[in-house]
């Protein structure tokens, strides 16, 4: 390698450099078609407007400031939003880029996996960085200790959307009188996991709705003696056997009036409850009868409208809009097929309200705060809303007022055959829904005979109790 | 006797690199493990011996994922090296033809990410829809399918088996380079002196090669004691928490924000594979003249 090839490769080096690091200039001709750039593009040399969707798991920090090539001036901010896969509806990323139309600002969405979501938010919270909007699971417990409002979000009190969203679902967003965050989720249909039954499996074999436990179970036996797995529980993805136990919250409250509110002025524990260690109880045995088939700890919930269509398994746990969902990807399931009730453990009957969904946080240091509340402000139009909720699947309604709402009528029959009282408790009991995760490798290692029930609940309250004082909660001091 | 070819002063570059972004984050790390940084507050207290007492205390289940990690490193070690001297005896001394090829076969599985290679397996290894149990099942053995990574039995073994399974290549070319430098010589006179095949390799092959083995071993030592992406990728510490070890633990307190706590248990770590290495190491300079 001589001298001359040695040069010429160090210019092109530094040229390379050069081109990556400086941004992308306004296209003069109108580009082809807007591309969709995924993962990280490193030195971004082309100059394309596009929506970045990155599915895979990178953290992109590109914010490319690209303009409409078209008359109108336009503001020319890029808004950065990260979200948790699933959150972001295809419907409202049509909705943005409708935004960027009218207003030129673009959103630049930076999708995570779920199950990295929140280690990557908090750290980015942590270090000062976050990005101009970020998503979150509302509730008080995420707000204060997880997200910390406060601090970290910006007050949207004065918003006018606030008057039209749901009361409930409204207070989940507030801490301390103050809104903090934007639902628009539909906290029914979608957060509602009820039993979604077969109900031609349910009809040949002679059942119907099980009123108890006890009932519940025979139902089973039944149809496990019949070749059929009754229900279909994937243990695998750690999150959602354990929808099991706090979404019966409101039986809890039901027979202990109160139990919410004294758990969270540590005045009552988990440990002792003997409804909660009966419900844990009931869980052990569906597993050891086998009522979750022979493959359960490996089953996976990406294959649950597979096991729907293939006739294999009789019963599921998910919201009320499953059956539409699966139907869109197995055109022969018929969503009407299938019908719904409550969770039957410890003989519960009703409806889990759950208020609590994924909400937009705008974050206090962003330098785009007027441009967010506008983003914000249009996602919340009547309008965007409707366009929202008819493109969705699996949304029935919005937390909005003012609607036209899409119940099937299973889905309605199901809501006025079960009343829903009080809210789950994964909403209503401070420190219990960020250690869903652990709650499942206990619920796990309980299957498996290396756990018992009690330590189960012991376990809850200790992990409770280590968030309430590294959070300060006077109630633990 | 150093050669002192180079002055001092050519070393400064690099070493200002290393002491910036090995030693002092190290030594930070050390003295936040005595603190209270979590995720939850901007400010850090000193907290002294607090997190100690927190990892080692009564209620805490430290022996278990301890006692994961040195099952796993052990069996690990143990496995790697009598397979992978297996196969590097068979490449130099068994097979004349294709051997170049079948080296190379070997030590490809040492290549892929560990990533991709923990996903495949959780496929290979799934008990109802797997390669493994479909091939067990269709081939009359049946009897042998088990819950690989399911079953409270099985998860551990099956973990170490994938992990052998990727590791075993990178050793063997390693002991098949130590074998390559013992001269021929010794084995002539040897077979002269009527030594057969297991006499020759107990007495020429494996004194000779201990200082490579020693090489290996500190290698898989120190891989085996900071395992992480293998079992998080196929169990995540499951089924419950029966395959968690010292690296998932540090994660998981890092996902509950306890940073204070997470850094207390690597710095820990840290201090163990400092030990541990400087012995193994000085044994296998012991031989060496000063």
């Amino acid at each position: 390698m001589n001298k001359l090839s040695s040069t010429l490769f160090a210019l092109l080096i530094v040229v390379t450099l050069i081109a990556g690091c400086t941004p992308a200039p306004a296209p003069s001709a109108a580009p082809a078609a807007p591309a969709a750039t995924t993962a990280p593009a490193a030195p971004a040399a082309t100059a394309v407007p596009a929506v970045t969707e990155a599915p895979a798991a990178t953290t992109v920090p590109a914010a490319t400031t690209a303009a409409e090539p078209t008359a109108a001036p336009k503001s020319q901010v890029t808004l950065t939003y990260m979200a948790s896969q699933g959150w972001i509806k295809d419907a409202e990323l049509e909705l943005a880029k409708k935004f960027e139309a009218e207003t030129g600002i673009h959103i630049d969405y930076q999708i995570i996996p779920a199950d990295q979501y929140f280690n990557v938010l908090k750290t980015k919270l942590n270090a000062g960085e976050a990005t101009d909007l970020f998503g979150g699971q509302s509730g008080k417990t995420d707000l204060k200790v997880q997200y910390d409002v406060e601090k970290n979000a910006v007050d949207l009190t004065a918003e006018e959307w606030t008057k039209r969203m749901d009361p409930l679902a409204l207070d989940m967003v507030s801490l301390n009188g103050k809104v903090y965050g934007s639902e628009i989720w539909d906290v029914i249909a979608s957060n509602y996991f009820v039993v979604n039954y077969n109900k031609a499996i349910f009809d040949k074999l002679g059942l119907k709705p099980p009123k108890t436990y006890a009932e519940f179970k025979a139902a089973c036996e039944k149809i496990k003696a019949a070749g059929i797995t009754p229900m279909y529980e994937p243990i695998s993805d750690g999150w959602h056997h354990v929808l099991w136990f706090p979404m019966v919250g409101p039986r809890f409250e039901e027979l202990n009036p109160g139990l919410a509110e004294q758990l969270n002025a540590n005045k009552a524990t988990f440990t002792g409850n003997q409804t909660m260690l009966l419900a844990l109880q009931q869980m052990q045995e569906m597993y050891t009868a086998g009522f979750w088939g022979d493959n359960a700890l490996s089953d996976t919930v990406a294959d649950t409208d597979k096991m729907m269509a293939s006739g294999k398994i009789a019963m599921f746990l998910a919201p009320l809009t499953e059956p539409q969902v699966a139907e869109k990807a197995y055109p022969d399931l018929k969503a009407d097929g299938w019908g719904f009730f409550p969770i039957p453990l410890v003989d519960n009957q009703l409806a889990p309200a759950h208020p609590a969904g994924p909400s937009k946080f705008i974050y206090s240091g962003s330098k785009h705060i007027a441009e967010a509340k506008q983003y914000l402000a249009y996602l919340a139009k009547p309008q965007s809303l409707q366009y929202l909720l008819d493109n969705t699947p699996d949304f029935a309604t919005l937390d909005f007022s003012g609607l036209k709402d899409k119940w099937s009528p299973n889905q309605k029959e199901f809501l006025t055959t079960y009343p829903a009282k009080t809210i789950v408790y994964q909403d209503a009991v401070n420190y219990l829904n960020p250690q869903w995760m652990d709650i499942g490798k206990d619920l796990t290692a309980m299957f498996t005979g290396t756990l018992k029930p009690e330590d189960v609940l012991k376990n809850i309250d200790q992990r409770r109790s280590d968030m309430a004082k590294t959070a300060k909660d006077p109630a633990w001091q | 006797m150093r050669n002192k070819a180079y002055p001092f002063y050519f070393v400064i570059g690099a070493l200002a690199l290393y002491l910036l972004f090995y030693v002092v984050p190290a030594v930070m790390g050390f003295f936040y493990s005595f603190t209270d940084w979590n995720s939850y507050s901007a400010d850090v207290h000193w907290v002294g011996l607090a997190n100690l007492k927190l990892i080692f205390g009564s209620g805490q289940s430290y022996m278990r994922y301890i006692s994961n990690t040195v099952i796993f490193t052990v069996a690990t070690i143990v496995l790697k090296t009598v397979i992978a001297m297996g196969l590097a005896l068979l490449l130099t001394k068994g097979l004349n033809r294709l051997a170049n090829f079948h080296r190379v076969v070997m030590y490809l599985p040492a290549v892929l990410p560990m990533l991709v290679v923990s996903l495949v397996f959780k496929s290979i290894l799934n008990p109802a829809t797997g390669v493994l149990n479909t091939l067990l099942r269709g081939s009359g053995l049946g009897f042998l399918a088990q819950r690989w990574l399911v079953d409270i039995h099985w998860a551990m073994p099956s973990v170490i088996g994938v992990d052998t399974w990727r590791g075993v290549g990178y050793i063997m070319v390693i002991l098949i380079a130590g074998i390559q430098t013992i001269p021929v010589e010794y084995y002539e006179a040897a077979s002269i002196d009527g030594a057969g095949a297991f006499s020759s390799f107990w007495r020429i092959t494996l004194p000779l090669l201990m200082p490579v083995l020693a090489v290996t071993t500190v290698l898989n030592l120190l891989y085996g004691l900071k395992v992480f992406d293998v079992v998080f990728v196929l169990t995540n510490g499951g089924p419950g928490r029966a395959t968690d070890t010292v690296y998932t633990v540090i994660f998981d307190e890092f996902s509950k924000g306890r940073y204070g706590v997470a850094t207390a248990l690597s710095t820990i770590l840290f201090l163990i594979m400092i030990v541990l290495g400087y012995f193994v190491i000085r044994l296998m300079h012991r031989d060496e003249v000063a």
